[in-house]
């Protein structure tokens, strides 16, 4: 085969490495394979020849003077392609690496049609600043005015040109002082250290600085129409930085508001347009771009989003449990938790509302931002919510009735202690046993000495027990005992589980009575038993050692 | 092979560095000091697996720049110190090429370096360094070359072709901005990357076409100027060639404020009145609401408004327009403000027709270091434009009258200097000489003795530079 066959070969694999790239992620071995078969080629013809120069013209591209490829088309015509920004040549040469060949053809591969770019083919080559890989351009495609050079010089030279002038100078020269003239400043170590320091710290986002910059030009604006320009810039700049996952920019902003508002820097019409920008913050476009970039896997800190969710307006809170339910990545909804439990301090009804959210884990989430709030206000939503046909909806709201504990809502959980799911009703006794009042120690203990509560399983009768023995009054404690040595002729087993529970109650509780007590049945033949009196003497000697 | 290739490249910073610190190790102590030992053992570490694989290495000093094995050496920030003394060395004794062969051993360095520092005290440095390596049979040297003429004209050629581009293409901005028109970021970043490719290259010849300010377009010229003078600036501080593509963008559009302001105001020959005044400094103001209407938000243009904005705040804002709540100006603008004062000093403008003379510019300049200019920036900036810039108008000790040329960042009181006129007194050609060359007793030929201002005498530096 000859050299001519080869390169045309080589185009074609080209042509389809441009395709393959643009439609195959990095990690998809037809990306590698692509890159391979292209490398392979083009080292092949390297490894012969040195080098592969390609001359560039538009529908045609020439190897030593012979077509090795044409096209008139005008889409997906590699010539076009090159030729369209001023390249007239390429060379490839040995030495060609795997990894500067992937990087010109993820050039080749990029859509300049569809993608909105400031860089043309020639930008991106240079930028790469390819080793191996040469291109000449013609750059007269960028003349704006092909005669500016010969008009600009011509004026130029006629400028005052002046032969006694420069006699004249020549006379003068010998009667002028010699000159010490300026020296050369030397560098010093320091100042290398400082511009390396200056550089390494310029950061590529300069959206705070813009922003910065666009409220101070806000005091030379004139008129409403300047005002309204300026804080549309500092929206869209917001936009911009937001999307590079710069949540200061927000923070900035707003503080920015409220401090010129509270300074009275700027005028009334100011004013007017600084409301607005507020209200872009708060607004559910600007909501769903930080959703966006949430779900893309930006991260800030918990102190940044309480201090922007601080600075927001309540307004802001629909748009928040809206997005709450379209995030996919569980550290977004998190952080959208942790701007809610903030923002809803502002606002408990307006977080409320998302209790009736369709989507059961938003009304799940809405119930853990309720219950970080704390607000006991809101446990009026949540009694309602109690009732939500989601199992994990309700388990939820009733551990959050318990935790923000008040004694109103102690009718609700005893209603959730009849409740058909286990789970729930154990998560209702739980909560009661939180709030800790009176009444609930009476609830629990009204179940426990109920006569239907031997039939609950075993699980939920020592939760039970578990629960009530928190309370380590003598009324409890003598109950606890009674239960532990209770016996009956019937349902023994059943009975068992009583004992076996009360002696799990009784390690809780640690006194001496109740090791006492405990002691005595040690040596059960009831296996349930002896382990539950074995485990609660051993957790009370261990409390006793520790003490 | 291509292994190999990949890591000279990467490879060729920190040999450079390392001959650089055994050079300089070498002149501090004695040749068997253990801290000389120990940087020439470093330096084979380095230079061995690659004389190896490559046969040998061969080191290239091509004006400014060092060259392994035909590659251009980038170096970071951090090495230039190191770097910029290996420059001077290799200068000061017309050392152009070293090639390393096969496998070296600390003896062969060590003969090298002696035969090196020696070579110092010879009025004749090169051939007494040639002389005493003939012994040494795996180093070898070349002379320094100059750059040939045939390719300085060529590349003065494209140097002049790249600088009128760029102006060319910031009218054609303006006008379309005036006439409401799309601007193509595309081609001001292809304009833009010519002119880094320049600096990167040939750094003189572009900054020496800023210091013809003949022309009647000063808008137009001033903002090329500074976009060319600010990438000086970048590339001497280390900035990647991105940056300085982005740097020298931001500097283009920095006065594109100025179209706002009325002709009448921006072309008027008497003093400004106090309104006129107010109207002149809102062209900062105008200038970033322009570039944020040109292309919507984006780094660059958020970058161009950011220095836009700034570029007449001057480094203790001292400037305009003020600002209720100062933060530390952008680095960029701080690059930027001293072009700008270099070139609007140095140029005639409408109201200010006599421009000051480049030496006396950078005097100023020096002065306002620390206060309106950031000091570190300004050092850079006059050891890049010399003690004598392109444009200064110098008299000789030969009785020879002539401009400066090029400027030579090694000898900065050595420039190259075109002859306009001879000893005699009478008006020369402008035959090109350079102040560096020397006799054979190693004395420089001509050096200059006083400087005058070429605007005085209404010297037209097109006719001469152009």
């Amino acid at each position: 085969m000859t050299l001519a066959l080869d390169v045309k070969d080589t185009i074609q694999e080209l042509i389809k490495a441009k395709k393959n790239i643009r439609i195959y992620p990095e990690n998809n071995p037809v990306y590698a394979r692509t890159i391979n078969n292209v490398y392979s080629r083009m080292t092949t013809i390297l490894d012969s020849s040195g080098s592969l120069s390609l001359k560039i013209k538009q529908h045609d591209i020439f190897f030593e003077g012979e077509t090795v490829y044409h096209s008139d088309e005008k889409d997906e015509n590699l010539a076009l392609f090159f030729f369209k920004d001023g390249i007239r040549e390429l060379t490839f040469n040995r030495g060609l690496s795997k990894n500067e060949m992937e990087d010109f053809l993820r050039i080749l591969s990029v859509d300049f049609e569809r993608e909105v770019l400031d860089d043309d083919i020639v930008t991106l080559m240079w930028e790469k600043d390819f080793q191996f890989i040469h291109y000449i351009v013609d750059d007269s495609i960028l003349l704006e005015d092909e005669t500016y050079e010969e008009r600009a010089i011509e004026e130029a030279r006629k400028a005052s040109n002046n032969n006694e002038g420069i006699l004249n100078a020549y006379e003068d020269a010998f009667g002028l002082e010699k000159e010490s003239g300026l020296n050369v400043v030397p560098i010093t170590d320091e100042d290398l250290k400082n511009i390396i320091l200056e550089i390494e710290n310029d950061p590529q986002d300069k959206s705070i600085t813009m922003i910065h910059l666009l409220f101070e030009m806000l005091s030379y604006a004139e008129g409403m129409g300047e005002y309204k320009e300026l804080t549309g810039f500092i929206s869209s700049t917001l936009e911009f930085a937001i999307n590079l996952g710069n949540l200061e920019a927000a923070v900035y902003t707003l503080k920015k508001i409220e401090h010129s508002a509270a300074e009275d820097i700027y005028g009334k019409d100011a004013y007017v347009c600084l409301k607005e920008l507020k209200n872009f913050i708060n607004s559910a476009r600007f909501v769903k771009l930080l959703g966006e970039i949430l779900d893309e896997g930006a991260e800030f800190n918990e102190e940044l989003l309480y201090e922007f969710a601080s600075l927001l307006d309540k307004r802001a809170i629909p748009s928040f449990i809206h997005i709450l339910g379209e995030l996919r990545n569980a550290p977004a909804r998190k952080a959208i938790i942790s701007i809610l439990s903030e923002l809803g301090k502002k606002d408990i009804p307006s977080i409320a509302k998302g209790l009736h959210d369709r989507r059961w884990y938003v009304v799940r989430n809405i119930i853990c931002i309720l219950r970080q709030i704390g607000d006991t206000s809101a446990a009026e939503y949540l009694t309602r919510a109690v009732r939500h046909p989601d199992r994990r909806v309700k388990k939820e709201a009733i551990r959050t009735l318990g935790v923000m504990g008040t004694g109103s809502v102690l009718p609700v959980l005893k209603d959730c202690m009849s409740d058909t799911d286990e789970l729930v009703r154990l998560a209702a006794v739980r909560a009661i046993g939180l709030i800790g009042t009176p009444v609930s120690k009476k609830i629990i203990l009204d179940r426990i000495t109920a006569r239907d509560f031997r039939n609950k399983s075993y699980n939920e009768k020592k939760e039970f027990y578990e629960i009530i023995a928190k309370w380590k009054d003598s009324d409890v404690i003598s109950l606890l005992i009674r239960n532990l040595k209770r016996k009956t002729l019937f349902k023994r087993a059943k009975n068992l589980e009583i004992r076996a529970a009360a002696a799990h109650g009784l390690g809780i509780i640690g006194t001496e009575e109740a090791l006492e007590n405990l002691m005595k049945l040690q040596n059960s033949k009831n296996k349930l038993l002896r382990e539950n009196v074995q485990l609660a003497i051993k957790r009370i000697t261990d409390e006793k050692e520790r003490s | 092979m291509k292994k190999r290739e990949v890591d000279l490249r990467t490879a060729g910073k920190t040999i450079i560095n390392q001959l650089g610190v055994v050079l300089r190790t070498g002149h501090l102590h004695d040749i068997d000091n253990v801290a000389v030992i120990d940087a020439i053992e470093k330096f084979l570490n380095l230079l061995n697996p690659i004389t190896e694989a490559e046969g040998s290495l061969r080191i290239d000093l091509v004006g400014e720049f060092f060259y392994i094995n035909d590659s251009r050496v980038r170096y970071p920030l951090e090495y230039m110190l190191n770097f910029d003394y290996l420059l001077r060395e290799f200068q000061k004794r017309e050392l152009g090429t070293v090639i390393f062969e096969s496998q070296l051993r600390i003896d062969d360095l060590k003969a090298f370096l002696k035969v090196f520092i020696n070579a110092t005290y010879s009025s004749t440095p090169y051939e007494a360094m040639e002389t005493s390596l003939e012994s040494i049979q795996n180093i070898r040297i070349d002379k320094l070359k100059k750059i040939k003429e045939d390719g300085d004209i060529d590349q003065r050629r494209i140097v002049k072709k790249t600088y009128f581009n760029a102006v060319s293409f910031t009218e054609g901005v303006m006008n379309k901005l005036k006439a409401g028109e799309k601007v193509n970021m595309k081609v001001a970043k292809r304009v833009v990357e010519s002119m880094v490719d320049l600096i990167l290259s040939e750094e003189q010849l572009l900054v020496g076409m800023t210091a013809i300010k003949d022309y009647d377009e000063y808008t137009y010229h001033h903002s090329v100027n500074v976009s060319v003078l600010s990438i000086a600036i970048g590339q001497k501080i280390g900035l990647s060639r991105k940056a300085l593509t982005e740097l020298g963008l931001v500097a283009l559009f920095h006065d594109i404020g100025k179209m706002e302001i009325p002709k009448e105001i921006l072309n008027k020959p008497t003093a400004f009145t106090e309104e006129e005044w107010r109207v002149i400094k809102r062209h900062p103001y105008w200038g970033a609401c322009t570039i944020l209407k040109l292309k919507g938000i984006d780094r660059t243009s958020i970058r161009s408004a950011v220095v836009a904005f700034e570029h007449h705040l001057n480094y203790d804002y001292s400037g305009y327009p003020k600002v209720r709540y100062p933060i530390r100006l952008d680095f960029y603008s701080r690059i930027l403000t001293i072009a700008d004062q270099y070139d609007a000093m140095t140029s005639s403008r409408v109201y200010a027709r006599v421009p000051l003379a480049p030496d006396r510019a950078l005097s100023i300049m020096m002065e306002r270091a620390g206060t309106q200019l950031d000091p570190i920036l300004s050092k850079f900036f006059v050891n890049m434009v010399g003690v004598y810039p392109v444009g200064s108008l110098v008299l000789l000790d030969t009785r020879e009258m002539g401009l400066v040329y090029e400027c030579n960042p090694l000898f900065a009181d050595r420039p190259r200097v075109m002859i306009i006129v001879d000893s005699t007194g009478k008006k020369a050609a402008g035959f090109i000489t350079d102040l560096t060359e020397k006799d054979s007793a190693g004395k420089y030929l001509k050096s200059i003795i006083k400087t005058l201002d070429p605007n005085k005498y209404r010297i037209n530096l097109a006719e001469y530079l152009l």
